[in-house]
């Protein structure tokens, strides 16, 4: 596709700024209305899905040119895919967060990418990891991305061959700050008798750098990985990562794999509720769950399609064969919550804006490595939300969406994150003390304790039966 | 005088530079909207382009704005969330200034006890409803539905829609009001200009309201509304709002205390008689014909078809010939959504008895498949909360609304046929959606209490088609002229086609208009409260005497 | 002829060609019945008066205003007048008796929609509109004369909260003679031809008061005082006649305690009319009363009329019974508030005539003491008691005892503003009474309006200090007047037109 493609949804864009709230349905506060990070931060209506729609139509209608202000518009925005859903709510022949993408990619095609882009995607370049760049501020680039599994016995694909592959994902491999997640999900696989291993150093699936808008180092690491799965003969990744989800699920799928891609919390839910596994341990938290764009609402199975545009009764636009409605409708939003409600003493409960409708934590689309304030407004955003449900934690299913919050709480070197922030009003996040109100994920929870992040898989490990017990 | 880089840097000093863009790509968004591809030469979607957009925070800064437009004759063209060819500029003449009023985005205060609630520009209706609801209270939202403001629809729009009939539109529902006006200065409306807060709209002496708000509003014409007091209603039952269900089609329970009906009839007479019987027996809480705006021949198969999230639209022509669906398509050809509430249970059984008797008298029915639980769910939060009401567009991206005008149930019914042969006709070269001639949609009144009620022609068209867009255009056209051969006014069409107009051919309509002194009374308002001519001609006037 | 008599035989000769010569007055009964009212406005005679029969007849009178500079002031009600809006503020005045046009010009049962000229009185459109199974909504027992439209145009308060939508409600439409003698009409018929006979045909009704265009007409001669345009003719809106009705009452000692109760009702729009009456008020609405009932009438009493029409009007009037039940259950439980069927000398039915009927003669807010000063403003029903403490404590500073202050608060717009009324009559014999009275009446603006007191129409002495306090909406009236009425021919003096 090519943005051209993409003119006849511009055309048909009725500026009617849905996609800059949650589903109108779904508003049940003043504060938590608001779906878009980008049009809130950015406030003119071009910072919105529809806006860009129309910017790039005026650039293609020849009626205006690229400046920086355009450049800003098209990439300060964490392609979360809340305008897309909210579009979707009542029309089938737009594809807002698809046109975005296309966006981009005719803007990095012409090399017109916000400043900090040209550093980021070097460095990516040069490490294959989009983690450990100076913009991103935490991981280990040095390591081999291994570390977490170095006294486990794990087959290595590399070498060897197996079915099922674990993959934690950049931020898992080199992020040591969250802690044994991707330990315990390699644990557990193994005790399900799983044929599991996984790949070493290096393996980023390509997906931030998609998002970037760079579409041809995507294909290059898409095509590596999909040669090294084939080559140890995968037949399923497992993954800890939303953004690799996605990539896999759908951007993979979409060149041609046919690997079957799972995110641990629907392989815990399945082995739940199989009985292969069980919960004995009391974890006594409340918790919120943080839906991640691309497990939720982007996490919609891939369905192949090449079609065309048609009409019916006349004008009225369909497609033949039918287009896949990516709209939300069937993303994991019951995997995670099963299991957070399987676990003994837990009570989940949840942020006005959730499932569909989940307000980023902010890292998405380029957005953390190349627009640090925004980003940490977005996330202090969520933060504040999910403290407001009453809950001692937010829990997620992806490891930015946890470095996110975890820095918007703390700051993203642990200080005391000042300049994070809170949009909309005074939230009280960004005036707390230095250090105190964070827990790192991984730390036992205690109900006593400040507000605390986590990831799934930290909650299940706790709720484990206690080894040797 | 006009626009200049020094003007642009005043602007800069009131709202600072990050609120304020003269960027092209940027004010191409404002100049973007919808129905400018049928009034704009060669089908353009751009209206003319503002020469800078800002975002005022507070009176203050609009004031200061408006002030400095004045001074360089620049036209302020304020949006609250603007959503059509009326939010932009009008004048490719004149340089505008737009002013997008997102920053005023606070509900200053919900008094539950008297029933008022005061917003700024940039509440829409969704965030205010969800806020009252917790009090057991309501608003209006209007027919343009819940993504829309709530001041711009009692200050500066119809503000009419399907609560309207019990919760007033949004033109009876405004109270007090804070005015910018043409020339800077604040005039504070009712109650709030003698200090005794937000509660009456009236006064003292005559309602000054009344120079710019009619039936129209002054569509951003008229200076800029910058808070606005809006009368509340109760809203019996749960506080809670439990919605649920699967994307597109959520669903919200139906409280013990309401009713949710898809009523049908057997003509169009048995249908004014309903419509009578029901005002004079006071039932109803929210009354619509909604779902018709998919064209009688269609709107069964594709209100199913929405309801089950595996589908999509292209199946709607293989439902629509299931012999089922057909059944029904006959069955509800003329029907309308109503819902009732009861402030008891006592209440509303009676209710539920008088809406039988009623049916039994005009020889109407309940719509069965649509009062099952799964659609009487679906009807109750589309309507509830009109959250939905961008589905106008759903054929093609392109709907105008044609014919609507307002009258009583009687005086409707009659032009009823003629809207319908009008589109049938139109449509039939495929240009236009062919839903079936009456894709008519309205509310059951939009007055309240009932009394007056309109009917709106949805024609649908593909608005990345040209020959489907000027298709469009020639509907409208006609629809003007069907109405005019029955001794009718225009419709909607009317409106929307004036903005395609020169001064000149709009100066000649109103001249010609029943009574033309009407809009020799707005000319001398025009040019009494804004003398530097900044407003633009929504504000409709014949042109300065002499 | 250029002196002052040759004037005025040209003003009578020019008056008699518009008018007809019998309708043309200077004699000097007539003209005193013009020149004072039941208020303090200085009493100025007018010149003449003068009874136009039709709206050609009143446009040519506002022509000849403005062409002669004479000042006119509009009269549709009969006496006795209260408001000091019906005297001429100035010398050399015409005023415009349009009690002549009193036509009912259509009942329109299957709409609802009365349309009637000026001087149509309530006494004389309820029995009319009674015949076709409808009725209008009234103020608190108008006087017989009380010209509709003007009551309606004046925003007098309704009885029944549930049907008030918003002011000027039930007034919808209206054909205005403009001050600068342009006609127009307001509303949806704005949009029809110029003639109530040409719309009818074409099927057209004057429902919709809104606009017509940008300008909401009608609210622009609300509150107007006759200073902007003469009107014509006016469709209102009417209600199904009753088939069943009913009152009760809830007594209370104290007004707070009825805030929440009636406060509920309004929200529930329950109940035909709602009102809340100290016990002076009742009893000089039920005047002649025996003094021992008299005495034994609680202090506050929220009187709730109850009707059923339609279908199942019997079942209509019970299911509403049982509601204003609970609610007196539920929110009067804690100050031991109970419905009752009836008060000391007064019964349902007694109460029934009060509120459906037209005062007896003389009118009841004069009968107790000959006259009558009313002081009144809007407020919202969380603030009046306080307000109305405040009001009484000063009738007692000015020298009246609170006690005999007739207070009557209605529920408008179904319930978010509260017109507050205080009646104090007097003997105008009695000089220290009369005088009390005035210093209560001229000082309630200065007094109440610091607390939240809203004097939305301000008459007489009002004016000033109301608009000393509002210099936007001031400016922009007069902004206003200078459109309508650019030679302030129209009733000059009143409001902040002076
Ligand atoms: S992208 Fe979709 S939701 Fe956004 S303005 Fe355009 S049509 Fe509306
Ligand atoms: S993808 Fe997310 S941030 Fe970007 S425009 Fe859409 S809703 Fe806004």
């Amino acid at each position: 596709m090519a943005l051209i493609d993409y003119r006849p949804d511009a055309m048909r864009c009725t500026r009617c700024s849905y996609c800059k709230w949650v589903p109108l349905d779904l508003v049940k506060s003043w504060r938590y209305a608001k779906g878009c990070p980008s049009v809130e931060h950015g406030r003119f209506h071009s910072y919105s899905g529809g806006g860009r729609l129309i910017t790039y139509l005026s650039l293609l209608d020849g009626r205006s040119e690229v400046t920086d202000r355009v450049v800003d518009i098209a990439f300060k925005c964490q392609l979360c895919g809340n305008c897309d859903v909210t579009c979707k709510v009542c029309r089938y022949d737009m594809e807002p967060l698809a046109a975005q993408h296309e966006f981009r990619f005719w803007l990095v095609e012409q090399g017109r990418v916000p400043t900090r882009y040209e550093s980021i995607i070097d460095g990516y370049r040069r490490r294959g990891t989009m983690v450990g760049d100076p913009n991103t501020l935490v991981g280990d680039p040095q390591s081999d991305g291994l570390r977490w599994a170095r006294d486990l016995r794990v087959k290595d694909l590399n070498t060897d061959r197996g079915e099922v592959l674990l993959h934690p994902g950049c931020r898992f491999s080199y992020d040591g700050g969250l802690g044994p997640v991707a330990r315990t999900s390699l644990e557990i696989l193994q005790e399900a008798g799983l044929d599991v291993g996984v790949l070493g150093a290096g393996r980023c699936c390509g997906g931030r750098v998609y998002h970037m808008g760079y579409r041809d180092d995507f294909t290059t690491a898409a095509e590596a990985t999909l040669a090294a799965w084939e080559a140890a003969g995968v037949k399923t990744v497992v993954t800890l990562c939303a953004d690799c989800y996605h990539t896999f699920k759908r951007l993979y799928a979409e060149r041609g794999s046919s690997v079957e891609v799972v995110h641990m919390v629907e392989m815990v839910a399945r082995l739940l509720a199989e009985g292969r596994l069980e919960f004995t341990e009391e974890v006594p938290l409340t918790v919120t769950y943080h839906d991640p764009c691309h497990l939720g609402r982007q996490g919609e199975p891939y369905v192949p399609w090449d079609g065309v545009e048609k009409k019916i009764f006349g004008q009225a636009v369909v497609y033949d064969p039918p287009r896949p409605r990516y709209n939300g409708a069937q993303g994991i939003y019951d995997a995670p919550r099963d299991v957070l409600r399987a676990i003994p003493g837990l009570e989940l409960v949840e942020m006005e804006r959730s499932r569909e409708a989940a307000w980023c934590c902010g890292a998405g689309g380029g957005v953390r490595e190349a627009f640090p304030e925004f980003n940490a407004w977005t996330a202090a955003e969520r933060v504040e939300e999910a403290r407001s449900t009453g809950a001692d934690a937010v829990v997620s299913a992806c490891p930015w969406c946890e470095r996110n919050f975890l820095d918007a709480l703390r700051g993203p070197r642990g200080g005391d994150g000042t300049g994070v922030a809170a949009p909309f009003q005074d939230s009280g996040v960004a005036a707390a003390p230095a250090g105190r109100g964070v827990a790192a994920p991984g730390v036992t929870a205690a109900a006593d304790a400040p507000f605390q992040v986590f990831d799934v898989l930290d909650l299940v490990r706790q709720a484990l039966p206690r080894k040797g017990a | 005088m006009g626009f200049t880089p020094e003007v642009y840097k005043l602007f800069e000093d009131i709202v600072g530079p990050e609120n304020v863009s003269d960027d092209p790509a940027v004010l191409d968004s404002y100049a973007f909207e919808v129905l400018a591809d049928l009034v704009r030469p060669e089908q353009s979607h751009y209206m003319p382009r503002p020469v800078a957009v800002a975002l005022p925070g507070t009176t203050e800064e609009v004031q200061a704005l408006v002030r400095v437009c004045n001074v360089h004759r620049i036209k302020v063209k304020p949006l609250s969330t603007g959503w059509y060819h009326f939010a932009a500029p009008q004048s490719d003449e004149h340089d505008t200034l737009q002013l997008d009023m997102r920053r005023m985005d606070r509900i200053l205060e919900i008094d539950e006890t008297n029933m008022v609630a005061v917003i700024e520009p940039y509440v829409i209706a969704a965030q205010l409803q969800a806020e009252v609801m917790k009090l057991g209270l309501n608003i209006n939202v209007t027919g343009a539905g819940a993504s829309c403001s709530i001041l711009a629809s009692a200050c500066a729009y119809a503000g009419q829609g399907p609560m309207a009939y019990w919760m007033g539109g949004n033109a009876e529902n405004l109270l007090a009001l804070e005015w910018v006006t043409p020339t800077g200065d604040v005039v504070r409306t009712g109650s709030l200009g003698s200090g005794a807060g937000w509660f009456a709209a009236e006064g003292p002496g005559p309602s000054v309201r009344g120079v710019c708000r009619g039936t129209f509003g002054s569509r951003g014409g008229m200076g800029v509304y910058t808070k606005c007091a809006i009368k509340l209603c109760h809203r019996p039952g749960t506080t809670e709002w439990n919605v649920h269900g699967t994307t597109p089609a959520y669903r919200l329970p139906v409280d013990d205390l309401f009713r949710v009906y898809t009523l049908a009839v057997p003509s169009w007479d048995a249908w004014a008689d309903l419509y009578y019987k029901i005002y004079d027996n006071e039932i109803g809480y929210i009354f619509h014909r909604q779902f018709n705006l998919a064209g009688a021949n269609l709107a069964p198969a594709f209100w199913l078809m929405y309801n089950d999230h595996t589908k999509t639209l292209g199946d709607v022509e293989w439902m629509a010939q299931d012999p089922a669906v057909k059944e029904l398509t006959e069955e509800m050809r003329i029907s309308f959504q109503f819902i009732m509430a009861g402030r008891s249970t006592g209440d509303i059984e009676l209710q539920d008895r008088v809406l039988d008797a009623l049916l039994q008298q005009v020889g109407g029915w309940k719509v069965e498949r649509f009062c099952e639980d799964d659609m009487a769910e679906f009807t109750n939060m589309y309507l509830q909360r009109l959250g939905h009401k961008h589905i106008n567009y759903v054929w093609a991206g392109g709907y105008v609304g044609t014919w609507m005008q307002i009258g009583t149930p009687d005086w409707v019914k009659n032009y009823i046929p003629i809207a319908s042969a009008g589109l049938e006709r139109d449509a039939a070269d495929g240009l236009l959606v062919q839903c079936g001639g009456d894709a008519m949609m309205g509310s059951g009144s939009g007055f309240p209490g009932g009394g007056v009620t309109g009917l709106e022609q949805f024609v649908s068209y593909d608005a990345n088609d040209l020959e489907s867009t000027r298709a469009a255009v020639r509907h409208m056209e006609d629809a003007v002229k069907d109405a005019a051969s029955h001794g009718l006014p225009p419709g909607k069409e009317g409106l929307y086609l004036e903005l395609s107009k020169t001064d000149e051919q709009v100066h000649a309509e109103l001249a010609a208009a029943n009574q033309p002194a009407i809009f020799r009374f707005q000319r001398k308002i025009k040019d009494a409260i804004d003398p530097n001519d900044i407003g633009d001609r929504l504000y409709a006037t014949l042109p300065p005497e002499g | 002829m250029g002196n002052a008599i040759g004037r005025a035989v040209d003003a009578r000769d020019a008056l008699a060609e518009i008018v007809r010569g019998e309708h043309v007055s200077d004699d000097p009964a007539t003209l005193a019945g013009f020149t004072r009212d039941h208020s303090d406005e200085l009493p100025i005679p007018p010149w003449f008066v003068v009874r136009p029969g039709d709206e050609s007849q009143v446009r040519e009178l506002v022509g000849w205003a403005n062409a002669t500079g004479t000042p006119l002031v509009p009269v549709s009600s009969g006496p006795p007048h209260f408001r000091g809006d019906t005297v001429p503020g100035r010398p050399g005045a015409v005023v415009v008796d349009l009690r002549r046009m009193k036509a009912i010009r259509r009942i329109d049962r299957r709409n609802k929609l009365a349309v009637i000229e000026p001087g149509v009185t309530y006494a004389q459109l309820q029995p009319a509109l009674a015949a076709e199974g409808l009725r209008v909504v009234t103020p608190l027992r108008p006087r017989a004369g009380k010209s509709v439209i003007a009551a309606l145009l004046e925003r007098e308060p309704t009885l029944v909260p549930r049907y008030h939508y918003a002011f000027p409600e039930p007034l919808r439409n209206c054909g205005v003679v403009w001050g600068n003698g342009e006609a127009t009409y307001t509303g949806e018929a704005g949009y029809g031809p110029p003639s109530l006979d040409a719309q009818w045909a074409a099927g057209m009704r004057q429902v919709d008061p809104k606009g017509p265009a940008q300008t909401d007409f009608v609210r622009l001669l609300s509150g107007a005082q006759g200073t902007l345009g003469i009107v014509t003719w006016a469709s209102v809106k009417c209600t199904l006649l009753p088939e069943t009705r009913k009152v009760v009452f809830v007594p209370a000692h104290r007004l707070e305690h009825l805030i929440g109760v009636c406060g509920r009702l309004q929200r529930l729009r329950l109940g035909e009319e709602v009102l809340l009456a100290s016990g002076s008020l009742l009893a000089s609405l039920m005047a002649p009363m025996r003094e021992a009932d008299r005495s034994e009438l609680p202090p506050w009493t929220l009187v709730v009329g109850l009707a059923g029409r339609a279908m199942f009007p019997e079942e209509c009037l019970a299911v509403q019974e049982t509601d204003v039940r609970e609610v007196v259950a539920d929110l009067g439980r804690e100050h031991g508030l109970e419905v009752a069927d009836g008060l000391p000398g007064i019964d349902s039915d007694g109460m029934l005539e009060i509120l459906t009927g037209v005062s007896a003669e003389p009118y009841w807010r004069l009968a107790d003491k000959g006259d009558c000063r009313e002081v009144f403003f809007n407020a919202t029903l969380d603030k009046l008691p306080d307000l109305v403490a405040a009001a009484l404590w000063l009738a007692e500073e000015s020298g009246y005892p609170a006690a005999d202050v007739g207070v009557y608060i209605q529920p408008q717009q179904q319930g978010v503003v509260h017109h507050c009324e205080f009646t104090l009559p007097f003997d105008p014999a009695d000089a220290d009474e009369a005088a009390a009275v005035r210093a209560f009446h001229t000082t309630a603006v200065e007094r109440l309006a610091p607390a939240g007191a809203y004097f939305s129409r301000p008459y007489g002495p009002w004016a000033n200090p109301v608009y000393a306090r509002d210099g936007g909406s001031t400016a922009m009236l007069r902004t206003i007047k200078g459109v309508f009425d650019p030679n302030n021919v129209l009733n000059p003096g009143k409001l902040c037109f002076r």
